[in-house]
């Protein structure tokens, strides 16, 4: 049977996998190995694939091996996948407050990047809180230059709750700051910050799908485990109703979730097709605008 | 194609979910927006609550509503909660259902032959497909002990656990897994590369997940025609078709 879902746009990724008028610009992505799991479409090629099969016009990555290995390594190979393919690949500088010269080296590392639209934390990979003075020099950078701040965030954790988004979005009101995640689990906060603060935003990366970390039997796979949340349907919903479409941008953990399944709990959301274009696109298009790049 | 979700509920829960199905009605009406047809139901009363009540109760309320085909929920019988394997066997039959549901850790018991073992001799015999809602480490130990056990391995992720996955599937011929949780990209494809197409069951996990999310990863997957059938809803039919009550 054919679906009752009235959306044009739903219709023709049912039908071809993809739209010319609401392509996708994925804000959270990743780039190589990651030691926890086995990633079919990690390999540079094979993501490339799956992105120009759902048209995923543009993404933002950072490398896992920066955030969960050697920083400086990491960092140099998300710049080498970027000049590789600078078509479709932007880069957060990932920032790592545990090993604090690279964090006051920020400046004149960050200068040297091509591609590079701004900083990944992640406060719960490095147990150590947003808030912490040792993310503020990067915090004080990204602020005096307009970056774009995706930081890893997680409903109760110690390090980086939506609450602790909205202490530094007001304290830097220049830097933009996507939740990833969306503050995982307390999303009526994270709700609450987006719609509270206008350079907050909702990131929809697993959003879009339940977590029972009880199913995994490693855990969350972060140092400290996650809290779980069982439900999630209708969640995009009620974002647009209380934070508006214009504060949510698209999001995958790429090359972890298929943008195909993250596109399909957008397109079958009950919003209409305009809020539909604003999470897709036009509200990364806006976020992006400003740095020299196509 | 024919969809057939292997894997969706209705009904009220503690902690809903900000859009659910209170009835088979509405339930009918999400399947009607994504466009499937057909759907392999529990209660969410047998998940969250009384299995014993819900069981009866909902196999009663979904009796006119063809497109749903109603399964129960598993409850070990020494307490005194759920029939003796017979009884209970003539129960399912009689209300229609051909397929079970364990929910170990919900309803707080070890799903094993210490704890089953008549009953799962008697379903592995008459083919009755259990889906187990068990991590895989509980799941491998579950299959060694009922190899031979028609068995669904759901709400598997949403991580990839391929490490511990494969090494299930390689041994067990007779364990499937549900796509509800299973979305990181490229995963479908090289299951069904290295397996076949036969293994996978379409599932939603409505409303715990988007139906529509679970749709559009299953009729974009980078496979031919005929693998999207067998998912979509072959390989359920055919599994039920087995079942001897």
């Amino acid at each position: 049977m054919k679906p009752g879902n009235p959306s044009v746009i739903a219709r023709e990724y049912m039908e071809r996998g993809s739209s010319e008028t609401c392509p996708l610009i994925d804000m959270h992505t990743h780039y190589g190995p990651y030691p926890g799991a086995y990633l079919p479409a990690m390999p540079p090629d094979k993501m490339r694939h799956a992105l120009q099969r759902c048209g995923v016009k543009k993404i933002v990555c950072s490398a896992h091996e920066a955030l969960l290995g050697d920083l400086e390594r990491g960092n140099t190979l998300m710049q080498e996948g970027i000049d590789e393919c600078p078509e479709l690949f932007l880069g957060y500088w990932v920032v790592n407050p545990n090993y604090p010269e690279a964090v006051v080296r920020l400046p004149e590392d960050f200068a040297r990047t091509r591609g590079f639209v701004g900083l990944k934390l992640g406060p719960d990979y490095h147990t150590y809180p947003l808030t912490g003075s040792g993310y503020a020099p990067a915090l004080e950078y990204a602020n005096e230059r307009g970056l774009i701040i995706l930081v890893h965030t997680w409903g109760d954790s110690l390090f980086n709750s939506p609450q602790q988004v909205a202490a530094v979005a007001e304290k830097y009101p220049e830097a933009t700051f996507l939740m990833g995640h969306s503050g995982f689990g307390d999303f009526e906060t994270s709700v609450r910050v987006a719609r509270d603060f206008p350079n907050a935003y909702l990131e929809l990366t697993c959003v879009y799908i339940a977590h029972d970390f009880a199913m995994q039997p490693a855990g969350s796979g972060t140092p400290l485990p996650l809290n779980s949340y069982l439900h999630v349907n209708g969640i995009i919903e009620y974002m647009v109703e209380n934070a508006s479409a214009k504060k949510i941008v698209f999001g995958t953990d790429m090359p972890w979730y298929s943008p195909h399944y993250a596109a399909g709990a957008i397109l079958f959301a009950r919003i209409d097709d305009d809020a539909r274009h604003d999470i897709c696109h036009r509200n990364a298009e806006r976020l992006l605008a400003k740095f020299p790049i196509d | 194609m024919k969809l057939f979700d292997c894997n969706c509920s209705y009904g009220i829960s503690p902690r809903p979910a900000f859009r659910y199905a209170r009835d088979p009605a509405e339930l009918i009406a999400e399947m009607d927006f994504c466009g499937i047809d057909r759907a392999l139901v529990y209660h969410a009363g047998m998940r969250c609550s009384s299995p014993a009540f819900w069981n009866q109760q909902f196999a009663t309320e979904v009796e006119s509503f063809p497109r749903l085909e109603p399964t129960w929920a598993l409850l070990p019988t020494q307490t005194g909660e759920q029939l003796p394997p017979d009884e209970f066997l003539a129960a399912m039959k009689a209300n229609g259902v051909r397929a079970l549901w364990a929910f170990p850790s919900e309803h707080h018991y070890r799903l094993d032959g210490r704890t089953f073992g008549e009953l799962l001799e008697v379903m592995t015999e008459r083919r009755i497909p259990l889906f187990a809602k068990l991590n895989l480490i509980g799941l491998g130990d579950f299959m060694k002990e009922f190899p031979d056990l028609t068995a669904v391995a759901v709400n598997q992720g949403p991580h990839s656990l391929e490490r511990y996955l494969r090494p299930l599937v390689d041994t067990y011929p007779n364990l499937y897994v549900d796509t509800s949780y299973y979305i990181v990209e490229g995963l479908i494809e090289e299951f069904c590369a290295r397996y076949g197409p036969k293994r996978l069951l379409f599932g939603s996990a409505f409303p715990d997940n988007c139906s529509g999310a679970a749709l559009l990863r299953l009729i974009q997957a980078d496979t031919d025609d005929a693998t999207k059938e067998a998912l979509a809803g072959g390989n359920l039919e055919r599994l039920l078709s087995e079942v001897r009550l």
